[in-house]
């Protein structure tokens, strides 16, 4: 018999699912509620090399206000259906706007997006979801508030609630997001509404300036997490500097990195340099100013001959090193004569400012991310094998020099082995560094597909026997980077998901919780 | 009696007062109308999305082609190879009927 659903949630009758839709029909209207193939066709498309079958949704709801939410979650719990939640839904790379599981219905707060408070003198918002960082970027700009956003390369469509709640980061200052997360909102899955730290106290004004309220924090379980449904949102925004002065050094070796992490570790742990420091690899710079099918035809990875043609012809180092000072410009000038000394000492870098890289795409693009600027420029990496595939391999490691040629051999030979190239950057956080690759391969092309998932799987494999975790990964891996970090911790999450949502209606398998 | 009178009053205001108090701390926000973003018109939607891409060679250029709607729409709703998807929730329909008209019919001004 054919389904009027494009998909079921796992272990729910057709006919339980049809009262389930009449039910959220009732409290969101028909028109809020999707089940045709048309109308969830854009939840459908992700970047992964997985069928999109696996991840197709059953429905998508568009809640707009908490009473809506309390109500589906009612309607969840009383057939045991499954809501995977989106804000922006942009979360390319890392799974989309599709659920984790097939026939999991998707609630999307896209259009829950009020900006329900900026405070210029305490430099904080109050979100919610739905609110996109271009949005929020205007109301700033319009109500001439003089504050900077942070945020992550897909910008302009992607949006602060999404992206902390994954544990985003972002390229200026405050660019560790959760770091400045202060106050939460959150639908349980029981119905009630809690509101974290100061927020629990009726006529409390300091919801969003003091983040630790009393008792234990519990910001952190609404991360990466399903114990909750996040319905507003508090941060702390960056005032704008009087002066901003990026840059970008250039080195010429890929061995130079061990000198370039070494030489940035003290600058980032004293905070002569406030924001983390970018170490991008040509491949990963490349996108902007060349085609591959230039340089290489046919299957298999990128030469290294290749890659020096296009360093040549496209003026950018092995490695390139962007970060930037803020302040008053004579904090600035003190700030940069220890920056030029600290990296001159060698004499391998070339150091280069807005004066010599003005006109460079991709100098432009990093500089307007390092002071909060909306740009989608980031995108043209997807350019690179085209055909619309992407998986960010995110490995964390300590902050030195050591950690990084071991790291880029490793990929670099993984990649080879499946015929990718290595498009990678380090970046280096407060004492932490990521190691940031994107799996690039055309997803048209059935044996590409099919050699990214195997060189993911091995990539996450190889590194976490060498005790690197990853810190964020795409939904279809996400059982095995949970089974990376140890049975205990594993326990620890499905026990709080047993308490606090017994039917397991809220995004069943997120981060490997069920 | 004119102070008593003076009283009652003071009390029933404090009580409003408190019930505003209470009210604003809990229920309001979730029961005000949701008055959040929509869309100006089909500019402002290539400005602030479409753009970012098109206008700097990251995707290709799609103003002034004369593309039909229906191609733009199909496009938009279910993303092509690197390019996205955007949903309902995101542009509604009746938006991205005013952008397709953008992107077809009028003059590049970026």
């Amino acid at each position: 018999m054919t389904s009027k659903y494009i998909a079921l949630p796992k272990g729910v009758s057709e006919k339980n699912f049809d009262a389930a839709i009449s039910d959220f029909r009732r409290v969101l209207g028909d028109a809020s509620v999707l089940t045709s193939a048309e109308q969830l066709a854009p939840y459908i498309k992700t970047m992964m090399p997985v069928p999109d079958a696996d991840h197709t949704p059953s429905a998508a709801l568009l809640a707009t206000t908490v009473e809506q939410i309390q109500k589906i979650v009612a309607i969840c719990n009383q057939y045991k259906v499954p809501i995977w939640m989106i804000s922006t839904g942009k979360n390319l790379g890392y799974g989309s706007a599709a659920p984790a599981e097939r026939g999991q219905v998707v609630l999307d707060l896209k259009r829950m997006n009020r900006i329900l408070e900026v405070d210029k003198d305490l430099a904080f918002a109050l979100v919610e979801p739905g609110v996109t960082y271009q949005q929020l970027y205007d109301y700033i700009k319009e109500h001439k508030l003089g504050l900077w956003l942070s945020m992550p390369a897909p910008s302009a469509i992607a949006g602060p609630v999404g992206n902390t709640l994954d544990r985003g980061v972002g390229y200026t200052p405050y660019g560790e997001h959760f770091l400045f997360a202060c106050g939460m909102e959150v639908v349980l899955a029981n119905g009630e509404v809690l509101r974290t730290g100061m927020g629990s106290m009726p006529n409390s004004n300091t919801w969003q300036v003091f983040k630790w309220g009393y008792g234990p924090y519990l910001d952190g379980i609404f991360t990466q997490s399903n114990y909750g449904i996040v319905t507003k949102f508090g941060f702390w925004l960056m005032p704008e500097p009087p002066a901003f002065k990026p840059f970008v050094i250039q080195y010429q070796h890929e061995e130079d990195i061990v000198e370039i992490v070494e030489t940035i570790r003290p600058l980032r742990i004293s905070g002569v340099i406030p924001n983390a420091v970018v170490i991008a690899h040509a491949l990963y710079e490349a996108p902007v100013k060349a085609n591959r099918s230039d340089y290489v035809s046919g299957p298999g990875s990128i030469p290294d001959e290749a890659v020096y043609r296009i360093m040549k012809d496209h003026k950018l180092g092995i490695w390139n090193v962007y970060a930037a000072l803020y302040g008053t410009q004579e904090q600035i000038d003190v700030n940069w004569k220890i920056v030029k000394q600290a990296f001159g000492k060698s004499g391998k870098a070339k150091i280069l400012t807005e004066q010599e890289a003005a006109e460079d795409p991709a100098f432009i693009y990093r500089a307007k991310l390092m002071r909060g600027e909306m740009t989608l420029t980031e995108f043209s990496l997807y350019n690179w094998r085209k055909g619309g595939g992407s998986m960010w391999f995110a490995p964390v490691s300590q902050a030195r020099g050591s950690e990084t040629l071991k790291q880029m051999a490793l990929t670099k030979q993984i990649l080879a082995k499946y015929g990718l190239d290595y498009s990678g950057e380090f970046i280096v956080g407060m004492r932490d560094m990521h190691h940031i690759v994107d799996v690039l391969y055309d997803k048209t092309d059935p044996e590409q597909t099919k050699a990214a998932y195997q060189c993911f799987d091995e990539l996450l494999t190889e590194f976490s026997a060498r005790g690197y975790g990853t810190y964020r990964v795409n939904t279809a891996f996400m059982d095995k980077v949970a089974d990376t970090y140890g049975p205990v911790q594993r326990n620890i999450h499905k026990t709080l998901k047993k308490a606090l949502d017994p039917n397991g209606i809220l995004a069943p398998g997120k981060s490997g919780i069920r | 009696m004119e102070r008593i009178k003076s009283i009652n009053v003071r009390w029933a205001f404090m009580l409003i007062l408190i019930f505003f108090a209470i009210s604003n701390a809990w229920s309001a926000p979730e029961n005000e109308p949701n008055t959040g973003f929509a869309w100006k018109d089909g500019e402002e939607i290539y400005t602030k999305i479409c753009a970012y891409c098109h206008e700097v060679q990251v995707g290709p250029q799609i103003r002034n082609r004369e593309l039909p709607a229906a191609y733009i729409r199909e496009i938009v709703r279910n993303g092509n190879r690197a390019m996205p998807a955007f949903r309902y929730a995101e542009i509604d329909d009746e938006s991205l009927a005013k952008l397709s008209e953008f992107i077809s019919q009028t003059q590049s001004k970026h």
